[in-house]
């Protein structure tokens, strides 16, 4: 058999006694350090919530009184009202009016007991940024009964149609209901 | 005999000859350390230093937008939460009272108007400008009182005035179909 090769056997050096199996790295001061790491910064994180801004840099806001907060600036832009009560003497109606400058009234009455018709203003609100398309500025005029989430959800609407700047006002008369 | 049963046993000429102990294998904590790794990755990227004044309050309520707008750089940020049954100011959490109070009562509001006048003044001259507060409150308060902390914010000097919300993109579909029902 001359073609027969002996398989090869593990070596049978002297100085296999002297090897040492590789050694893993010590983690220990890492995991320590992660641990200690790790409660510290979930202690920290929150979900973060949204914002969203009035700003009333351009409005000569008084005393908060009268006119209301942010009520300044009295250009004639868009004026979105919004209402809960209904007073007929009073022009009032539960849901929202929106007053274009010199022009028509849009009334946006409720669709239910405190359902606004959203879908209708924010289609509206997309025609008159096309038909006052050089102005960013819109105010929101608010009854204190009026729920705060109904504000924000207004605002986001205005801010979503492109009038960014968007003022912030009470009633100019006060109602007794 | 059996104590060192164990580990020795004598052979013939007397003499001992311990037995081999098995090495007790370490346990791996690679794949551990690899879970530790990503998760602090992952919580370094949503940390966040500002987190005491405007992360979302675990017992309220928020409204939801589809715009966001982010906060001034660098600003100093007064926060105000308005439960539906109490009023807190600042990031010392000091209680002022009812939201009905700052409407009826009239040593709530100077009280509010107060500690604003002092946050406002304690702002550097130089970053007043740039002072924001951020209203937290419930959805389902009326905004009669929203507007009575507007004012006051307002009538101090602050020329941010931020809505603290929760980000909903579909609200407005969620909402027409849910009024369509």
């Amino acid at each position: 058999m001359a073609g027969y090769r002996r398989p090869y056997r593990p070596s049978e050096a002297r100085q296999q006694k002297g090897q040492t199996a590789p050694q893993e790295p010590n983690l220990v001061p890492i995991m320590n350090l992660f641990i200690t790491i790790i409660p510290f910064l979930m202690l920290m994180i929150t979900i973060q919530v949204s914002l969203l801004a009035l700003n009333f840099a351009s409005d000569s806001t008084g005393s908060g009184g009268g006119d209301g907060p942010g009520g300044g600036n009295q250009d004639k832009i868009v004026e979105i009202h919004l209402m809960i009560k209904q007073h007929d003497d009073a022009g009032l109606f539960p849901g929202m009016e929106v007053r274009e400058p010199d022009a028509e009234i849009h009334k946006l009455p409720w669709l239910n007991e405190n359902v606004y018709d959203y879908t209708r203003l924010n289609d509206l609100l997309a025609q008159l940024k096309e038909k006052y398309s050089d102005t960013t500025e819109i105010a929101v005029i608010v009854h204190p009964d009026v729920i705060y989430d109904t504000l924000v959800r207004t605002i986001d609407l205005c801010k979503t149609n492109g009038f960014v700047t968007v003022h912030y006002r009470n009633p100019k008369a006060v109602y007794f209901y | 005999m059996s104590s060192n049963s164990q580990f020795s046993r004598k052979q013939k000429g007397g003499r001992q000859v311990r037995r081999k102990v098995e090495d007790v294998k370490n346990l791996s904590i690679t794949s551990l350390l690899d879970v530790l790794t990503i998760i602090l990755v992952f919580l370094i990227k949503n940390v966040s230093m500002e987190a005491v004044k405007i992360s979302e309050l675990p017992d309220m309520r928020y409204p939801t937008t589809i715009s966001t707008d982010k906060l001034l750089e660098n600003a100093t940020v007064t926060p105000i939460k308005l439960y539906l049954n109490e009023v807190i100011l600042g990031v010392e959490n000091l209680t002022l009272g009812t939201p009905q109070q700052l409407v009826e009562d009239g040593e709530t509001r100077a009280a509010l108007q107060n500690f604003l006048t002092l946050d406002f003044a304690a702002i550097p001259e130089e970053k007043k400008s740039d002072a924001c507060l951020i209203v937290q409150a419930d959805a389902n308060l009326p905004c009669g009182y929203i507007t009575q902390i507007v004012s006051a914010g307002t009538s101090v000097g602050y020329e941010n005035i931020y809505f603290a919300t929760l980000e909903d993109v579909d609200w407005l579909r969620t909402y027409s179909s849910a009024s369509v029902r």
